[in-house]
């Protein structure tokens, strides 16, 4: 038995990048063993029997071994059971897996991030564009990064969130009851406290929470751009 | 003269060939090293007709005006013949694709090589690829008929997604060629996934 050798992990490709004439490097996010890379020798061939396997979207069984950063992929069987993303889903796939491997660090296991992110891509691949996994997945990864959201009660007054006022999110703090007059992006009471209570039944939930996750995620990234919704928007353009 | 380090002299001719010859896919510091050396001591011909084709074609080839492969004249011999189907354009992703295409015997028409598919993770989005060049090219009012014959890979699956919408917005009948499974495919020797979309795509017979 080869040295190190991992087998049966349930994990997802999320993306990879040629190496050498032959091979591939893919950066996998498996359910128990987190974020890693590895080499898929020969993944280019025509005839490799993992070129078709190794697809973004879909469930994978995978084995690997070695000891080094970057193991060596033994094995990888198709699961199935989620249909190939397409259209403007496929594209938010791609978002999801661009703040997996630009925000996830490598080797620690996230068994809860990986079960949101297959229920987020199950619900992408029913064509559901607006899906509360969504939400669900960027919560969950905010969480596991270590910033846990306290989204009911107000970061100055200390008092409950109430759902007929207007908030202000403060980065790094929480919501705060906007001042009358102010003019900064607000979310509703009733946003927040679904989004603890987990509804999104709500239309306006669903856009104000898009909204407020999207400026959370903006301050975690510190800066980077991303890619995927680089290239959204400017497919909604043309 | 000794290299610090204590390496063979190095001279910067040698070193910057070895650095060239890097830009190769696959080619890493090693081989880039011996494939310089080889170059220099075995085969000087050969050298010197690699460089010769290098400037030559970096001089005269271009991108067709109407295809965009690559072609010494402003119109490719293939865009420019008379025996072509003017009414169909069929959408690929690079160059071999063509070929393929061409090696079947089956089609008629033209070919837009987008050089290249939708990567949002890589940053490689409409702008990258040129679609606005391809629209101007698919609007020429002779084309009637897109076949989008970009790989079924997921990015070669959002490219056809995108430029399926945005070519019939134009007005224009759009085709994606078929995917199951092989010619002379038996079922027990095909991979999952394939049976599984041949199922999902599965249609009227008969």
């Amino acid at each position: 038995m080869a040295k190190g050798r991992i087998d049966g992990q349930k994990a997802f490709v999320l993306h990879a990048h040629p190496y050498s004439e032959t091979s591939l490097i893919v950066d996998v996010f498996s359910r128990e063993q987190g974020r890693l890379p590895l080499l898929a020798r020969g993944a280019r061939r025509p005839r490799s029997v993992l070129r078709g396997n190794l697809m973004a979207f879909a469930p994978l069984e995978l084995g690997w071994f070695g000891t080094g950063e970057v193991k060596t992929l033994a094995k990888a069987e198709w699961l199935g059971g989620i249909s190939l993303l397409t259209g403007r889903c496929l594209l938010l796939g791609y978002y999801l897996n661009e703040l997996l491997v630009k925000l996830l660090p490598r080797d620690d296991a996230h068994p809860q991030l990986f079960d949101a992110y297959e229920d987020a891509l199950r619900a992408l691949s029913s064509g559901a564009e607006d899906a509360p996994e969504l939400r669900r997945f960027e919560q969950t990864l905010l969480k596991e990064l270590g910033y846990g959201l306290t989204l009911d009660v107000d970061a100055r007054s200390g008092a409950r969130v109430v759902d007929d006022r207007e908030y202000v999110f403060w980065i790094e703090r929480g919501p705060v009851e906007r001042d009358d007059g102010d003019d900064t992006a607000s979310v509703s009471g009733k946003t927040l406290l679904d989004m603890v209570a987990d509804d999104y039944s709500d239309a306006r939930t669903r856009f104000e929470s898009k909204g407020l996750m999207r400026q959370l995620i903006a301050h975690h990234l510190s800066g980077r751009p991303l890619h995927s919704r680089r290239v959204f928007v400017e497919l909604q353009e043309l | 003269m000794i290299a610090p380090g204590g390496k063979f002299p190095s001279t910067s001719s040698l070193e910057a060939l070895i650095d060239a010859l890097r830009c190769l896919p696959g080619v890493g510091p090693k081989s880039a090293q011996r494939m310089t050396y080889h170059l220099l001591q075995r085969d000087r011909a050969g050298a010197e007709r690699l460089a010769q084709a290098l400037q030559t074609a970096l001089a005269s080839l271009r991108h067709c005006l109407r295809c965009n492969n690559f072609t010494e004249s402003e119109i490719c011999q293939r865009c420019a013949s008379s025996r072509r189907d003017q009414s169909l354009l069929c959408i690929v992703e690079m160059p071999v694709d063509a070929i393929s295409m061409e090696e079947t015997h089956a089609y008629q028409g033209l070919y837009y090589v987008l050089m290249g598919r939708l990567s949002p993770l890589d940053g490689i989005g409409p702008k990258e690829l040129a679609f606005e060049r391809l629209f101007a090219r698919a609007t020429d009012g002779l084309v009637n008929e897109v076949i989008l014959a970009t790989n079924f890979t997921n990015e070669g699956e959002a490219t056809a997604h995108y430029l399926s919408e945005l070519l019939r917005a134009r007005g224009l009948k759009v085709s994606r060629i078929a995917r199951g499974l092989p010619v002379g495919g038996e079922l027990e020797f095909s991979d999952a996934a394939t049976v599984a979309q041949a199922l999902m795509e599965r249609r009227d017979y008969g």
